[in-house]
């Protein structure tokens, strides 16, 4: 009986891939060849880590690599979905399944496919570099059993808890998100290969120690210490990587139960009572009174809730740290990349009113004159100051300190925050005169037709910006080389700072009447789709 | 209300509009005076440009000529006048869906400068009189059709607008939601404010107002009480066909296929 679901539930995730490769032939193609680049990868990892046999730190690398392959295991089902039909059990909801068959069949079925394939060469390549005798070899094999279980099982319980989360609202806020994790992510990896280019592979050491404790990396671990003959380890870690998908599975059997008996995210969503009352937030209570409070709080608001807005925020708060920091952990940063933590956010404000959608009717409605324009985008640069000002001094002094570099840290904060007024400055009066929509589904971020617009829009007002710091960043260069000048550089924080808020304001004045008359126009730029 | 402005001032009056959208005529020379104080219908066809007029009203859209006056103030030249005077509810914009019901009414209310106290008094009316009241910690996002119709009106009543102009307010709303929208316009008219909607369903139009227009291919093609435009015609439905030119398409010749008897 259960090996009869188990088989019927592999066959017909063979049928799903055969049937999916069927529709087109496009699809078809992608699907080989993304099979061949993976297997190729695969492949080409597994003659690497053969190669690194014996080399001093070859444990750490396989160590790592398997918790890297865990981890984008447990990742990938929150991200996509829709990729593995029968990775959505509420589908099998109407059949007469228990829970503990159907676990153990949707487990197998999930060692079918390309995913599986190439962990499974990834695990053996990670394996075979630190297998260094027989006993070691046979621990291997269950070793590399055991990792790959372990993934698959991460995989299934991250999913199944998530469920609910992927079918609702919610979840495809999250896959907006998706892309941006990618970015971010391959910053991170980038900065970390550049470091051990520089450093080499001893870097990886630390790290792989505390992995070597953490499922399934522990089994290889485990693989490594019966190699060097530390067969108590050895046990201590496959006991632990043993016990890891028993746990999953155990986790994964019960939330699935609890998803399969109960109803789904949209009843439960519509029956849901009255939740507490949110209206005056503690946030709101801090804000100031009349217009400017209450743009403020609805641009805090959607920072946080609207996708889109979100994975902006995210973006630009994420790189303008990494790209001063990261370059400071190096040793081969200036201390004015801190600058950067400023420009990226200071391009929030651009296309203030694309962000509205097609929602800024009801902001054209209620704006009648040049000076509620100018409250209006008043309000929006001072909620994106709420966040950037602390922002970008965190991330000034943090670079200072890790470059020990105290004396600059007035003048690069100077600079910033000129920066950061001019980007508001001309991003206010761009918001006004070269607004276009952001579509609300998808990755994209501009609509066909208005790419030259946003083009426009956020370089021309970029290299404005710039511009417009001219006479800070001559005062910066004017200090430092000229005699004498190093004691006058702490006057570059108060002067950065004035100059700063001096563009701001004169650039909201003269964004503002042309807010005021081009509301029509504005609303209709915004309104594409 | 409406005597601040004095009595014989229509609420809406419109002068030679017209809009085009590149080769495409939308909007071709209206001229129309709507009294104050009326529930009005807006009818026509879909494309007769209904919304065009309404946006171009409205303050949304620019006209590329013509002049429009709500309770006396031009439009274009004394927005400060007309904004404060009229509510809105457009069709096919979205709303700050990002926000509940609840907050989203908070923010057009205090966006209009309306005291945060009143805004709150009137908006838990609102929503309780809507039938919004259980939904009203829920994201706008996640609100059904009928809802997000309610949730706008609601927005466009909480400044209390001498002048209501409404898109197709019941379009893809259930008969519930319906009524209730129904109830609270019928209020709010019998207090001598002016309903301006439009819509393409004439036996609505027909139970609710009592001063109608008719459009058609961008021109207004009759206008006045009720029983001026429907004249002889037994139902509206049956009046607005013969002046939209749609009467003469009999289909009784064609399709005489379709039905019982042979297959």
């Amino acid at each position: 009986m259960t090996a009869g679901t188990t088989s019927v539930v592999v066959r017909l995730k063979l049928s799903l891939l055969r049937n999916g490769l069927r529709q087109s032939a496009g699809r078809r193609a992608a699907y080989v060849f993304s099979a061949v680049l993976a297997l190729l990868f695969a492949a080409a990892q597994l003659l690497g880590f053969v190669a690194l046999r014996g080399h001093a730190h070859a444990d750490a690398v396989a160590v790592l690599a398997t918790a890297v392959l865990a981890l984008g295991w447990t990742v990938m089902p929150l991200f996509f979905p829709g990729g593995d039909e029968t990775l959505d059990p509420t589908r099998l909801v109407m059949l007469p399944l228990r829970p503990r068959p159907l676990v153990r069949a949707l487990l197998a079925a999930s060692l079918v496919g390309i995913g599986p394939l190439f962990s499974l060469l990834v695990l053996a390549g990670c394996a075979v570099s630190v297998a260094h005798s027989a006993a070691a070899w046979l621990v291997a094999v269950v070793a590399v059993a055991l990792a790959l279980l372990v993934c698959v099982a991460l995989a299934r319980t991250v999913a199944t808890a998530n469920i609910r989360l992927l079918t609702s609202r919610r979840g495809r806020d999250l896959a907006v998100l998706s892309g941006l994790v990618v970015a971010i992510g391959a910053q991170v990896v980038n900065f970390g290969v550049q470091r051990l280019g520089s450093s080499g592979l001893g870097q990886l050491q630390p790290v792989g120690d505390v992995l070597r404790w953490v499922p399934p990396a522990s089994a290889i671990g485990a693989v490594d210490s019966v190699s060097t003959g530390s067969y108590g380890v050895a046990a201590a870690q496959l006991v632990l990587s043993a016990a890891a998908p028993a746990v999953l599975l155990a986790v994964w059997g019960r939330s699935l139960t609890r998803l399969m008996t109960t109803p789904d995210a949209s009843t439960l969503q519509a029956a849901e009572p009255a939740g507490r009352d949110r209206s005056r937030t503690g946030l709101a209570r801090l804000l100031p009174g009349g217009r400017t409070g209450t743009v403020m709080e609805r641009s805090l608001r959607y920072v946080w809730r609207d996708p889109k807005t979100k994975a902006a925020w995210v973006t630009s708060l994420a790189i303008g740290l990494i790209v001063p920091v990261f370059n400071a952990l190096q040793g081969t940063g200036s201390i004015y990349f801190a600058c950067f933590a400023a420009g990226m956010l200071g391009i929030q404000m651009y296309n203030q009113f694309g962000q509205d959608t097609s929602a800024f009717w009801l902001v054209a409605t209620t704006i009648s004159s040049p000076r509620d324009a100018y409250v209006e985008l008043r309000g929006r640069a001072l909620a994106l100051l709420v966040i950037t000002l602390p922002y970008a001094t965190l991330v000034t002094t943090l670079t200072t300190a890790l470059l020990g570099d105290w004396p600059k840290l007035p003048e690069v904060l100077g600079l910033s925050f000129a920066l950061l007024g001019a980007m508001l400055a001309t991003g206010a009066w761009t918001s006004a005169r070269f607004p276009y929509s952001i579509p609300q589904e998808g990755h994209k971020n501009v609509v066909p037709g208005q790419a030259g617009l946003a083009w426009i829009s956020i370089f021309g007002g970029m290299v404005s910006a710039a511009l417009l710091c001219a006479p800070v960043i001559a005062l910066t260069i004017w200090l430092n080389v000229s005699e004498g000048g190093d004691g006058w550089s702490w006057a570059l924080l108060p002067a950065g700072g004035l100059y700063g808020a001096g563009v701001t304001l004169l650039g909201l004045h003269l964004a503002a009447p042309r807010t005021a008359t081009r509301l029509p126009e504005i609303l209709l730029a915004v309104s594409k789709t | 209300m409406t005597d601040a402005s004095g009595a014989g001032t229509p609420a809406v009056r419109v002068q030679g509009l017209w809009k085009r959208f590149g080769q495409q005529v939308a909007v071709a020379g209206i001229d129309l005076e709507l009294p104050a104080g009326k529930f009005i219908g807006l009818v026509g066809p879909n494309g007769a440009g209904k919304t065009t007029t309404l946006s171009m009203v409205t303050g949304l859209l620019r006209p590329d000529q013509g002049s429009v006056s709500v309770v006396g103030h031009d439009v274009w030249r004394d927005p400060v006048a007309v904004k404060a005077r009229i509510g809105v509810l457009p069709e096919g914009l979205r709303l700050f869906e990002r926000l509940s019901g609840r907050e989203l009414l908070s923010y057009s209310g205090r966006l209009r400068g309306l005291p945060g106290a009143e805004v709150d008094k009137r908006a838990a009316q609102l929503l309780d009189v809507l039938d919004l009241a259980g939904a009203q910690h829920k994201l706008v996002v996640d609100y059904s059709t009928g809802m997000r119709k309610k949730i706008g009106l609601a927005a466009a009543l909480l400044h209390n607008p001498e002048v209501l102009f409404l898109d197709e307010p019941f379009e893809g709303v259930d008969p519930v939601s319906a009524q209730i929208i129904r109830g609270v316009l019928e209020r709010y008219t019998a207090s001598g404010a002016t309903v301006v909607f439009s819509s393409h369903v004439m036996e609505l139009v027909e139970s609710l107002c009592d001063w109608v227009a008719v459009m058609a291919a961008g021109r207004i093609r009759a206008h006045g009480t009720l029983d001026e435009v429907r004249g002889e015609a037994p139902t509206l439905q049956t009046a607005f066909l013969e002046l939209v030119g749609a009467r003469g398409r009999d289909a009784s010749s064609d399709l005489d296929w379709l039905g019982g008897g042979a297959r």
